[in-house]
């Protein structure tokens, strides 16, 4: 039996980092991945969706170029072929990490894994049995996307993993669930001209979103894409044949050629016969984990979607390499607490930190600061003249505590207000950091200045008496 | 109507509560300038060496003007504020505040200050920065000529409230992450301002100013001698240290020297910083470091058997008669300390007073600490009337409503930890008596009784006496009459 001083099962966006940094810090590792390299992320998630999304938007932008001055004839698309582009960067990226993986001397064995013991696991694959010994353990399993009960089992009814697979795009889509993936899909669709809609049972789409930010996102993806958005109601009714998915929601009848289930996702601990090293999954099937990373057994570590945090892939590459570092030194580095987050929808969406009624609940005493893109000579520049930039900043002491942002290229900007919040900068320093002109990155700047209550291309509402110290 | 004022505006005064009582400390007003007050409403609470209280209004109309802050010790008779109709004149008048402190000889007034001790005092000002530092009784403002006057008080007979490290005495040892400001102190306004935008703490700067006065380049030139310039500092981390007076110099004497200072460094800090007890909880400190190390102590235990008393009790309560188990222990020691009247008494070294009455002391615990109401004359009290007076008094205790004087004079104390689950413990003897009984739970427990181990009730009681006049022998003999009559069930069916 072949031991290792460290073992990490699933080799997603969390699992694969956590290998190479073991690996770094000097540890025989063994990195355990029972379908592709790079995991939900790189295969069926953030990689191709974002492919996808890429040549929508293009092709959004192309058709309402006119005002641009740009002259289209026709501008079209060939879905089977974005599909096979999208394919391509897939493939590309999980070549990339195998060589990664190889040159940082992890040895990958494919198969499925589960304990026999804390410090003995099996790793089934279709031809053999292999045994491997681990000194500790990252469970890196993930979580997973799929078709809840009550839908009926029908090829029109998918979810997002067999949506990705697709290759020619329906006419129109039911959207079951308005949380990022859905949306995301919705606003990718919709910008390819296919009819559709959104059907969310709570309140709102995306509801953990800034509730200005939510306001814009919600208000583009309906008057600028014609999304029907149908909130605080649920599908029901719904049915499948060889023509359509048909369902009812809030008393309306609604039909389409395809069900998208965006409904959330499942931790993946069933064949890892966690039983076998005392391990117990919560009541929702999540491994708990401290903030160092340790689950209820010394030598487990657990990160990403499997531990019930937020699921985002940089959440889970951060926590991986805190629990590579953990159980290969004896220096103990507590996960990351500043988790932002972005959205590819259009508009992008990104956030970081508090948000205003976060910080009300929490009972902090905030001071916010809100820039409009359209005052902004480069969002005009570039006709993306929507959206805003916003922080959110401790009223005593004046330290930025969160950013949003939602328009063009948000996704992109929400990188500096991380980079301020984990630095604890203030808003004040933040002001009078110097910008690039003309650029977008301009409005958090602005926004600061209008925190502060001094902006320059805005009206104060309150003249006079800045708060800058 | 009292003295110079001739309007339908009432003053408020701090009242006196008690015999021992000279001075008040203010703890909150509980109306707001400008609200309605009906005669009862509770006007402000007030803090004395004892405890918390509520102060009640004897007239009624509007709170038109508050003159002591919140936090600030007076004289009694104080004015304290004024009620009358709205829009009423209110006559001018200073706040007045009380010194702790006399024992550093007199008050060194901030060079250059001309002004009369009127300014309002914050309540920075007032707490003592070392616990300890003021003195366990708050000697009375002497001479105290505002007494009863209102409306006329003189700014030469105010008096203003210092804290230890303001009366040229210097801290005892420097207290880690806090400022402390020297006795006297000359820096320039810019340097002031570049060490507090700095987050540091001037006072251990050399000034080469005139007069030793601190400038701006002695400033820059410290900063740079301690390395101040290479710390990475997060901005939010600086504004807070500043904003709470945490000197970042200080946060370095970690074993391991951080490699950024981060909020959460400073946060430490201010969650470490040294901050005053409460007036209740210093005078508890004082009061038990003055027994304990002024009187001998010495301590005896007896086990009490209490498995008959327990299910005697049980019965009289089936009948109707609810007694707790502290009552039979006040009864008992009652009469155990009519037997024996040297426990008793009083010494101070010298003389030896006996008192002829009994009166009982029961340690309270309250969540702002410790109060011991007092039962007076237990000794002629029946165990039906020690019940009732009991519970009245610690029903008093526990809503912070005993008024001084049911909280002093007692000659004997008994502390009841029955109820928190105790094997044994020793009291510290209060001072001004010579004896105090510590009473432990009632646990079950094996036990031989006629040459047979059985379970039983059994309690466990420490006698702490003053062994200046109480002998081993009378100490023993005392616990020991108290046991055997908490064990003499025939005893108790007689007084019942």
């Amino acid at each position: 039996m072949e031991t290792f001083d460290v073992v990490v099962i699933g080799a997603g966006p969390g699992g694969y980092p956590a290998a190479i940094r073991a690996a770094q810090l000097g540890a025989s590792v063994a990195l355990v991945e029972r379908e592709h390299l790079g995991g939900a992320c790189l295969n069926w998630g953030c990689i191709p969706s974002k492919a996808l999304i890429h040549t929508s938007s293009l092709y959004a932008q192309m058709r309402s170029s006119a005002n641009l001055g740009l002259k289209i004839e026709s501008a079209n698309f060939d879905y089977a072929a974005m599909a096979e582009r999208k394919d391509q960067v897939v493939r590309g990226l999980r070549n990339g990490v195998k060589q990664l993986l190889a040159a940082n001397g992890v040895k990958v064995f494919e198969g499925t894994a589960s304990f026999e013991s804390r410090k003995r696991i099996v790793v089934n694959s279709k031809s053999e049995n292999t045994v491997i010994g681990a000194e500790k353990t990252i469970l890196a399993t993930g979580a997973t996307s799929s078709v809840p009960a009550f839908l009926p089992r029908h090829e029109r009814v998918v979810e997002s993993r067999a949506f990705l697979d697709l290759k020619s795009a329906p006419r129109s889509v039911l959207v079951l669930g308005g949380g990022v993936i859905g949306c995301e899909f919705a606003c990718m669709l919709a910008q390819l001209g296919v009819q559709v809609t959104i059907v969310e049972i709570l309140e709102d789409i995306v509801a953990f979103l800034d509730a200005d930010v939510r306001r814009e996102l919600r208000r583009q993806m309906e008057k600028t894409l014609g999304i029907h958005i149908l909130t605080g109601t649920s599908l029901e009714n719904i049915s499948a044949d060889e023509h359509a998915v048909r369902g009812t929601a809030g008393g309306e009848a609604l039909e389409a050629d395809l069900l998208l289930a965006a409904l959330g996702r499942k931790p993946v601990t069933q064949e890892l016969q966690l039983e076998n090293t005392g391990l117990k999954t919560n009541q929702q099937g999540f491994i708990e984990v401290d903030e160092y990373g340790t689950t209820q057994v010394s030598t487990i570590y657990a990160i990403g979607d499997v531990t019930g945090g937020p699921q985002f892939a940089h959440a889970a590459t951060s926590q991986g390499l805190v629990a590579a570092e953990n159980a290969c030194t004896r220096r103990r580095r507590k996960n990351e607490k500043l988790i932002p987050y972005c959205i590819f929808t259009s508009p992008e969406v990104g956030e970081v930190g508090l948000s205003e009624q976060q910080a009300q609940q929490k009972g902090v005493e905030v001071k916010t600061g809100k820039f409009n893109f359209g005052a902004l000579g480069k969002a005009q520049a570039i006709g993306h003249p929507s959206g805003f930039v916003k922080w959110v900043a401790d009223a005593q002491t004046d330290q930025l505590l969160g950013a949003q942002v939602v328009g063009a290229h948000a996704t992109e900007l929400i990188a500096e207000a991380i980079t301020a919040i984990r630095a604890e900068l203030t808003t004040t320093e933040l002001a009078q950091t110097i910008h690039c002109h003309p650029t977008l990155a301009e409005a958090w700047m602005e926004a600061a200045d209008v925190l502060l209550g001094e902006p320059i291309h805005t009206i104060a509402k309150k003249k006079g008496l800045g708060a800058r110290v | 109507m009292r003295e110079g004022i001739t309007t339908m505006v009432r003053p408020i005064t701090m009242p006196k509560l008690g015999q021992s009582e000279e001075v008040g400390t203010l703890v909150r007003w509980r109306k707001k300038v400008g609200e309605t007050v009906a005669k009862g409403d509770i006007l402000f609470e007030i803090e004395t060496d004892k405890a918390l209280l509520e102060v009640e209004s004897f007239s009624e109309g509007t709170l038109l003007k508050t003159i002591v802050q919140e936090g600030t010790t007076v004289p009694i008779n104080t004015t304290v504020g004024f009620v009358g109709d709205p829009g009423e004149a209110v006559p001018e008048i200073v706040a007045q505040t009380c010194r702790f402190d006399s024992a550093h000889g007199p008050e060194r007034q901030p060079k250059g200050s001309s002004r009369p001790a009127a300014l309002a005092p914050t309540p920075e000002a007032r707490k003592p920065e070392l616990p300890g530092v003021s003195r366990e009784t708050p000697r009375p403002p002497a001479p105290s000529p505002t007494r009863g006057h209102v409306g006329a008080v003189r700014p030469s007979t105010l008096l203003r409230a210092v804290s230890g490290s303001r009366t040229g005495e210097p801290p005892l040892h420097p207290t880690p992450g806090v400022m402390a400001a020297p006795a006297v102190f000359r820096i320039s306004p810019r340097a002031a301002k570049l060490a507090r935008e700095s987050a540091i703490n001037p006072a251990p700067i050399v000034g080469t100013g005139p007069l030793g006065r601190i400038v701006e380049r002695d400033v820059k030139n410290y900063l740079e001698s301690k390395g101040y310039y290479q710390l990475r500092i997060t901005p939010a981390a600086k504004r807070l240290a500043a904003r709470e007076n945490i000197d970042i110099l200080s946060l370095l004497h970690d074993p391991r020297p951080p490699q950024r200072i981060t909020l959460a460094r400073v946060e430490r800090a201010i969650t470490e910083k040294p901050r005053p007890m409460s007036r209740i909880r210093q005078v508890i400190a004082s009061r038990l470091t003055e027994s304990f190390t002024t009187t001998p102590h010495f301590f005896v235990t007896v086990a009490v058997d209490m498995t008959e008393l327990v299910s005697f009790r049980a019965e009289l309560k089936a009948q109707g008669a609810s007694y707790t188990v502290t009552d039979f222990i006040l009864k008992a020691v009652a009469m155990s300390l009519v037997e024996f009247p040297v426990v008793n008494s009083t010494t101070d070294g010298k003389t030896i007073r006996w008192h002829s009455k009994v009166h009982l002391g029961m340690a309270v615990n309250l969540e702002q600490g410790l109060v011991v109401p007092v039962i007076r004359n237990a000794e002629e009290l029946s165990l039906a009337e020690l019940h009732d007076c009991a519970s009245e008094l610690i029903a008093k205790a526990r809503a912070g409503r005993l008024t001084p004087d049911e909280m002093g004079g007692s000659t004997f104390t008994i502390s009841n930890m029955g109820m928190l689950d105790i094997e044994n413990f020793t009291a510290i003897i209060n001072p001004g008596e010579s004896a105090i009984l510590a009473v432990s739970s009632a646990l079950k427990q094996p036990a031989v009784k006629d040459g047979q181990i059985v379970v039983r009730d059994i309690m466990k009681m420490t006698l702490s006496s003053d062994h200046r006049i109480i002998d081993g022998a009378t100490a023993a003999r005392f616990a020991n009459a108290i046991k055997q009559k908490l064990e003499e069930i025939s005893l108790w069916k007689r007084l019942t």
